[in-house]
């Protein structure tokens, strides 16, 4: 049962106000994962244009996270929530800090393919990075779905899925070493195709944590620092 | 929006003088039921005080007295026997007839003593008392005047005297004696130290006033100590059940059952069952307790209600016992309550003559009761006697007794208010 | 979409979280109480342990005062109230034949929602208890009494210079502090508080909660609060009643960020009230 009764305070301004919360958050949520996406696709399409858009981008969701922190501020001062509430404006706040974060890694992957624009195109590397680029946008897609849905296994798929793209991270940084050994030349290049790397990286990283916000939201249970056998185990123990 | 608002508006002013002016009329009502009580009250007051008044004065006329030993028929004057038996009217006349010479005529000189209050010769007799030394000396000495006379005397400046019986030639000397400043007016004294008489001139209100004291303390120190236990058991400890519902209901009624009911009570059971004689305070405080208990019982058991709850359980939460709480807390702050009942319970006794008049203290009594088991009456029925009593000079007394009633009610009234301020504690 | 009636209409197996502890001042199993006819408390089992201080919320009429104040046999004096069940002070059946009420009030002294004085001097009002129980022989003693129990009240300071006040004279909140003290001069083991503060403006409910948070050093506190803020503030547990039933017990930490139970939930969030 992870319905969170949102809708159900005595007070309609209080409904109101939690869900202007998560809508807000969706909307920063949708913003950021337009940003990655676009970030993604203009390193992979050489896309300058979009990286430009990308960085102009980054101003509106540091405006968002500022509105949302008053937000919650607001929130936390006026009704002093309990319980689910409480959980409820912590996550949002956490989440936002993290969707924040993500806003700025796409912004050096943007950063990133002007970079590669102006050096010219090859092709090296590109494979890993539109394989861990794919992983890293499904996770986005599922974390805001699992907040929008309030859904712990959902955000459960999003950890797993993280441990699948760090592998993958792990394996494509050799064999962008391989390549830079070999072709000491590609080095600058490559150098830059692995920032890109790491910034998705990262932001996959930051989706994980949203998605333990997500599951803390929900079930109570902070399960940061946890593998995620153990958070299972946590998780379905504590069914509500 | 803006549109019905205004029309409300409209409506509102509209009604708005009809409703000052049906709130001015329910004002007025009630200054109007204030003002016919204050009327009833002043027309009341100035009666009584108009017919009233005058009995705290009396007039007295100055005699010269010798106090002749053959007159007088003493011969010892150390005797207490022969100063007993003296004859004290026959020196009065004889000053009487120095002070009218003229006066000849066998009825003329009856006529003459009768100016004089029969009272003259204790006069002499108190002087002979105090100085037996004094026989054979001449007194100069004030003496009540009868009762016609006083009357007349207070009534002269009116445009119809009273002359009751008095008769032209009597009329004459008394004025001949106002005139010679003989006869004055003073502070009647023997309004407040003599028991009843038959003479209106000597006629006082302290044996009623001591009667009517002497019941009350009987009735108080019965009826305080009774009706507070009572009160207290049924407030603080009686279960809650058909009985003491039973008995509720009883006080209640007896409250108000009419006085004259426990007149008869009192004359059934301690009259006639118990025996005791009859004129007693003692038996008189009986039956008034038996009358104010009901007031005294319902006025504490609302004062008991009143203590607040949480005194009670903050007594209680202390560890307190039942005893503790209810002598520590809440007896303290019923006190105000059940002594402003308990006073007006006797105010009420006070003024009570029914039940009274029952058991028989509606007697003539001369002597001041010293105890509660001497025969007394009480203020009211003095009132009622004299009343009934044919003489004008009573009249006067009827109303100055009623003036110190309701002077002692005022008192007793005041000090119920009094005390409940200075007992009564904020919480 | 459930309703909000839908929440309420939960139904209730029992108590969860952690009703029982292991050193237990107070232990009850089982309680019911009635009011005449009408149950107002259904099998309620509790502990409270030594020094703790466990807050009681719920809805109004929901049996949390009613429940506080068996703990010191007050409903005594409620005519037509019973109470069945087991109620132990440190092993003491408190409805039992051989304890005797007075006693048992001056070791579970009470709190009151409203300051109630008694209309007689500072003094008085602290000395009352330590008198009526002969704690004292001399005048001196319970001077002492009285000044260390304004002092642990935190009132001395305040109120030393005119012990011959008139105690309904001080300020609400001193009032209440003043009342406290008064509990405490007899030296209880526990003190219940029935909503203390709700009487009160903001800074005299804060200067009581500092000072509730002193005295659970020395005394088991139970108290019962309309505020769950409060309750979150000064409670080292939570109980949570409804309509009569104990629906869950935990660490005050716990209730107020993540309660096991659905109605509790609802509660201490405002859902109902």
């Amino acid at each position: 049962m992870d319905k969170l009764h949102l809708d159900q305070h005595i007070s309609r301004q209080y409904n109101s106000d939690l869900e202007d919360l998560r809508t807000e958050l969706l909307e920063m949520g949708g913003i950021v994962q337009e940003q990655v996406r676009d970030g993604i696709s203009s390193i992979s399409n050489a896309d300058s244009d979009l990286a430009r858009k990308v960085i102009t981008v980054e101003d509106e969701v540091d405006a968002r996270e500022m509105a949302l922190d008053e937000h919650c501020t607001l929130v936390l001062a006026r009704r002093q929530p309990a319980a689910s509430d409480l959980r409820m404006v912590l996550a949002v706040s956490k989440i936002t800090r993290d969707l924040e974060r993500m806003g700025d890694e796409a912004e050096k992957v943007a950063q990133m393919a002007l970079a590669l624009v102006e050096e010219g195109q090859r092709s090296q590397g590109y494979v890993e990075l539109r394989h861990i680029a794919h992983g890293v946008l499904h996770m986005v897609d599922e974390m805001l779905n699992a907040f929008a849905r309030f859904d712990v296994d959902a955000a459960l798929a999003v950890v797993r899925e993280d441990n699948d793209v760090d592998r993958e991270y792990k394996s494509a940084m050799r064999e962008l070493m391989t390549c830079m050994m070999e072709d000491p030349h590609s080095i600058n290049r490559i150098l830059n195709v692995m920032w890109a790397l790491r910034s998705l990286e990262r932001i996959g990283d930051h989706a994980r944590n949203i998605a333990e916000h997500i599951i803390y939201l929900v079930k109570g249970l902070d399960v940061r620092h946890t593998s995620v056998s153990e958070m299972e185990r946590q998780v379905s123990s504590r069914s509500k | 929006m803006s549109k019905s608002t205004s029309s409300t508006i409209e409506l509102v002013n509209k009604n708005l003088k009809k409703r000052y002016r049906a709130e001015k009329r329910f004002r007025a009502y009630g200054i109007l039921s204030i003002g016919f009580g204050l009327l009833c009250l002043v027309v009341l007051f100035t009666d009584i005080i108009g017919k009233g008044h005058g009995a705290f004065t009396a007039h007295y006329v100055q005699i010269e007295v010798t106090l002749n030993a053959s007159t007088l028929d003493i011969r010892d004057a150390t005797d207490p026997e022969q100063l007993a038996l003296a004859d004290y009217q026959g020196v009065v006349k004889e000053a009487l007839r120095t002070r009218f010479p003229e006066v000849t005529g066998r009825s003329d000189r009856r006529s003459l003593y009768a100016l004089v209050s029969n009272s003259a010769g204790f006069a002499v007799q108190d002087i002979l008392k105090a100085d037996p030394t004094k026989l054979g000396s001449t007194v100069s000495l004030w003496v009540l005047v009868d009762d016609d006379v006083d009357t007349y005397a207070k009534s002269r400046d009116d445009a119809e005297p009273f002359i009751g019986r008095l008769s032209e030639k009597q009329i004459e000397w008394v004025e001949t004696l106002i005139a010679s400043g003989e006869i004055k007016s003073r502070f009647n004294r023997i309004l407040f130290t003599n028991g009843d008489s038959r003479e209106p001139e000597m006629a006082g209100i302290r044996g009623a006033l001591l009667g009517s004291l002497y019941t009350l303390l009987v009735t108080l120190v019965l009826s305080f100590p009774i009706g507070v236990a009572a009160a207290m058991y049924l407030e603080e400890y009686a279960p809650k059940n058909r009985f003491t519902d039973f008995i509720e209901v009883n006080i209640n009624n007896l409250a108000a059952v009419p006085s004259i009911i426990f007149g008869l009570l009192g004359l059934a059971i301690f009259i006639n069952f118990f025996e005791m004689p009859r004129s007693l305070p003692l038996v008189g405080g009986l039956v008034l307790t038996l009358m104010t208990l009901p007031t005294i019982i319902i006025s504490s058991r609302a004062a008991i209600k009143s203590v607040p709850p949480s005194i009670r359980q903050a007594a209680y939460g202390l560890g307190a016992s039942k005893m503790q709480v209810i002598l520590h807390h809440v007896l303290p702050l019923a006190m105000p309550g059940m002594l402003t009942g308990a006073i007006i319970g006797m105010a009420q006794a006070l003024g009570e003559t029914a039940p009274l008049l029952m058991i028989g203290m509606v007697a003539f009594i001369v002597d001041l009761p010293g105890s509660i088991t001497d025969p007394a009456t009480v203020l009211p029925v003095q009132i009622y006697l004299w009343s009934d009593s044919p003489e004008r000079a009573f009249t006067e007394r009827t109303s100055g007794a009623i003036m110190v009633l309701l002077g002692f009610l005022i008192l007793m009234n005041t000090v119920a208010v009094l005390l409940r301020r200075k007992l009564e504690r904020r919480w | 979409m459930t309703t909000t009636s839908g929440i309420q209409d939960v139904p209730v197996n029992g108590t969860v979280g952690e009703p029982f502890v292991d050193s237990a001042k107070l232990s009850m199993r089982n309680v019911n109480v009635f009011y005449g006819e009408k149950q107002a408390i259904f099998d309620v089992s509790l502990d409270i342990g030594s020094n703790e201080v466990i807050a009681m919320i719920g809805p109004s009429g929901c049996g949390k005062s009613t429940f506080l104040r068996c703990l010191n046999r007050m409903n005594d004096t409620i005519e037509g109230c019973r109470v069945v069940g087991s109620l132990n002070l440190e092993g003491e059946d408190i409805y039992g034949a051989k304890l005797d009420v007075v006693p048992l009030r001056a070791r579970v002294g009470i709190v009151f929602q409203k300051p109630n004085p008694f209309p007689k001097s500072i003094y008085e009002n602290v000395a009352y208890g330590a008198k009526i129980h002969g704690l004292v022989s001399k005048r001196t003693e319970l001077d002492e009494i009285v000044e260390t129990s304004l002092q642990k009240a935190g009132l001395w300071n305040e109120v030393k210079d005119r012990l011959d006040a008139p105690g309904t004279g001080l300020s609400g909140g001193q009032q209440q502090r003043l009342c406290i003290a008064r509990t405490i001069a007899v030296s209880p083991e526990v003190i219940l508080m029935d909503e203390p503060c709700s009487a009160l403006d903001p800074i005299a409910t804060a200067k009581i909660e500092e000072l509730i948070a002193e005295l659970s050093e020395n005394y088991t506190i139970a108290i019962v609060t309309h505020s769950m803020q409060q309750a979150a503030r000064v409670s080292n547990r939570t109980a949570y009643f409804h309509l009569g039933k104990l629906i869950e017990v935990n660490e005050t930490e716990k209730v107020f960020t993540n309660p096991d139970h659905q109605l509790t939930e609802a509660y201490i969030t405002g859902r109902f009230g």
